[in-house]
């Protein structure tokens, strides 16, 4: 866990990850977002957590705490507050990380439902494309027996909605369709140039923009490892 | 049966396999609490239980107190357990139901097995107090439920071919017909579609879609199932080395089926210590055991679900 080691490996299957590959683009963008302090993380990111598989048990009874952050209630005091919670996983079909979220409401009870993703979550500009795919649309309620090993949380006032939770609980979650995620990280980016350090970071700026998740300029730029 | 069965005749089998289920109202939402009359049906294992909803909501709905609930705010228990709808009954029906799976020698025999098997299944339906902690919720108009299906099927399309272009290439007549099929259990319907999707017999799988769903803790509240899956090559290297990554699916020198027993004994060694026999565990599908010989593939081609997978259920032994 603590190795602190920022192994940069090149990858031996990119567009695809293996699951070790996986483990240490984990570890290195946790150990990037720990050399941030959370006032430099702009994009709204409260935290963010390495958990593994061993650990994921334990986790859940910890999230109950997580609620009783005390950043957490100085941003809730007063208005209704969306947190909404990301895992990274490793899909073991796809061999590509996805991106579940659960979006709980803190002093509110909003609606429930897939609709609320669309309008608390997704930016105006991906909703026709996200909705135009598939049977429901490019995000799912999936439930998930997979491990999840990167935890981020992203903390967002006078928005919001809905609850669905974590994919190691097997409790519904969000998630984006990862079907296309290979062909769209072979696209932006050169197998040879991507490393377990970065793969994470581009993949973020591919699947996270559409969820609103943003990657903080800080963990590119100066502060972090350098990407390349 | 055994060695002369063809992998059609398999698959109708499969298809043509029913479990008895006796499905009660939940006695809170019930007027007459627990008198409410029982919904019997013999229903397919290939089937996914919110299809029953509008039949038991309109069975049911002389007795609800709620009469404003929905079809589709239905859900299912057994013995209070929340039953995750995106899995085929017949699965949950290995999960849950602890039944002894049939061997080679079948069940008729076994006089003891008979009167201790769960027939029929007896599960709860609600309609109100939707679990949001462990199921996804479901819409009026089944397309939640259409939704989980397709992006199933997508995930053993994308391990079989190494991409999803099959399923999504596919028409949308043929892609709603393939649920429809699932839907109405028309097998004839189905292989039509599935044959579109299926590499041809001369070409191995890529990986061959097979989740392995462990043993249950005798205590676990809920959902939290464990589920290994890991991608499988349809064949290994011969002589009993280790499977490598880089070993190309196609028949080749040197490779040979990768068996049921091998796969166990690979991802769960601790049950499986022998690749042969079972010894502390077995693996169930459609309610029988699966020889640990049988090559992955060859399972797969004739005794998956509708959406692609095998699901095997380890049982521990006893």
């Amino acid at each position: 866990m603590d190795d602190g080691a920022m192994a940069c490996t090149t990858l031996s299957a990119f567009p695809f990850l293996t699951p070790d590959e996986f483990d240490a683009a984990c570890r290195a963008l946790a150990e990037r977002t720990r050399s941030c302090t959370a006032a430099q993380l702009d994009g709204g990111w409260s935290s963010a957590r390495l958990v593994t598989q061993a650990q994921a048990q334990a986790q859940a009874l910890e999230d109950e705490d997580e609620d009783e952050d005390p950043e957490a209630l100085v941003r809730t005091n007063l208005h209704p507050t969306l947190q909404i919670d990301y895992d990274i996983v490793l899909s073991p079909t796809y061999q590509v990380p996805v991106l579940y979220f659960v979006l709980r409401w803190h002093n509110h009870q909003g609606p429930v439902g897939l609709d609320a993703v669309y309008q608390y979550v997704v930016p105006e500009q991906y909703k026709q494309q996200l909705q135009n795919v598939g049977v429901m649309g490019g995000i799912s309620f999936g439930v998930g027996a997979h491990t999840y090993v990167l935890f981020l949380s992203l903390s967002q006032t006078e928005k919001g909605k809905t609850g669905w939770y974590h994919p190691e609980s097997g409790a519904p979650a969000f998630f984006v369709h990862p079907c296309n995620t290979a062909d769209a990280m072979a696209q932006v980016a050169d197998g040879q140039s991507v490393t377990t350090g970065t793969y994470l970071l581009i993949w973020l700026g591919l699947v996270g923009q559409s969820v609103n998740l943003h990657v903080p300029r800080e963990l590119v730029v100066s502060d972090g490892p350098s990407p390349y | 049966m055994d060695n002369s069965a063809s992998p059609a005749a398999i698959q109708k089998s499969i298809w043509d396999g029913r479990i008895p289920l006796e499905i009660v109202l939940a006695p809170a939402e019930s007027r007459s609490y627990d008198k409410t009359d029982a919904y019997l049906v013999s229903y397919p294992r290939v089937s996914y239980l919110p299809s029953l909803l509008p039949k038991l909501r309109a069975f049911f709905s002389p007795y609800l107190i709620e009469p404003g609930s929905r079809h589709h705010y239905g859900w299912f228990a057994f013995e209070g357990v929340p039953l995750k709808w995106h899995y085929p009954v017949g699965l949950l029906f290995d999960l849950y139901a602890g039944a002894d799976p049939a061997t080679k020698s079948g069940f008729g025999s076994d006089v003891s097995r008979e009167t201790a098997a769960p027939f029929p299944w007896r599960l709860t339906v609600h309609f109100g107090d939707w679990p949001a902690e462990d199921l996804v919720r479901l819409d009026e108009n089944g397309m939640v439920m259409n939704d989980a299906f397709i992006n199933s099927v997508k995930e053993a399309d994308f391990l079989r071919n190494g991409t999803a272009k099959g399923i999504m290439t596919l028409s949308k007549e043929d892609s709603s017909g393939l649920w429809k099929a699932v839907e109405n259990v028309d097998l004839p319907s189905f292989q039509r579609i599935s044959h579109i999707l299926l590499p041809p017999p001369s070409q191995p799988f890529r990986n061959v879609p097979i989740r392995i769903f462990l043993p249950l803790p005798p205590d676990e509240e809920s959902g939290s199932l464990k589920v290994v899956q890991s991608p499988l090559s349809p064949s290994v290297p011969s002589s009993g080395v280790q499977p490598s990554q880089s070993i190309s699916p196609r028949s080749s020198p040197g490779m040979q089926p990768q068996t049921i027993g091998g796969v166990l004994h690979t991802l769960l060694p601790n049950l499986f210590p022998s690749r042969r026999t079972p010894v502390l565990a077995k693996p169930v599908l459609h309610g029988a055991v699966l020889p640990m010989s049988a090559p992955i593939e060859e399972v797969v081609r004739s005794s998956a679900y509708g959406d692609g997978w095998a699901y095997v259920v380890v049982r521990m032994m006893g």
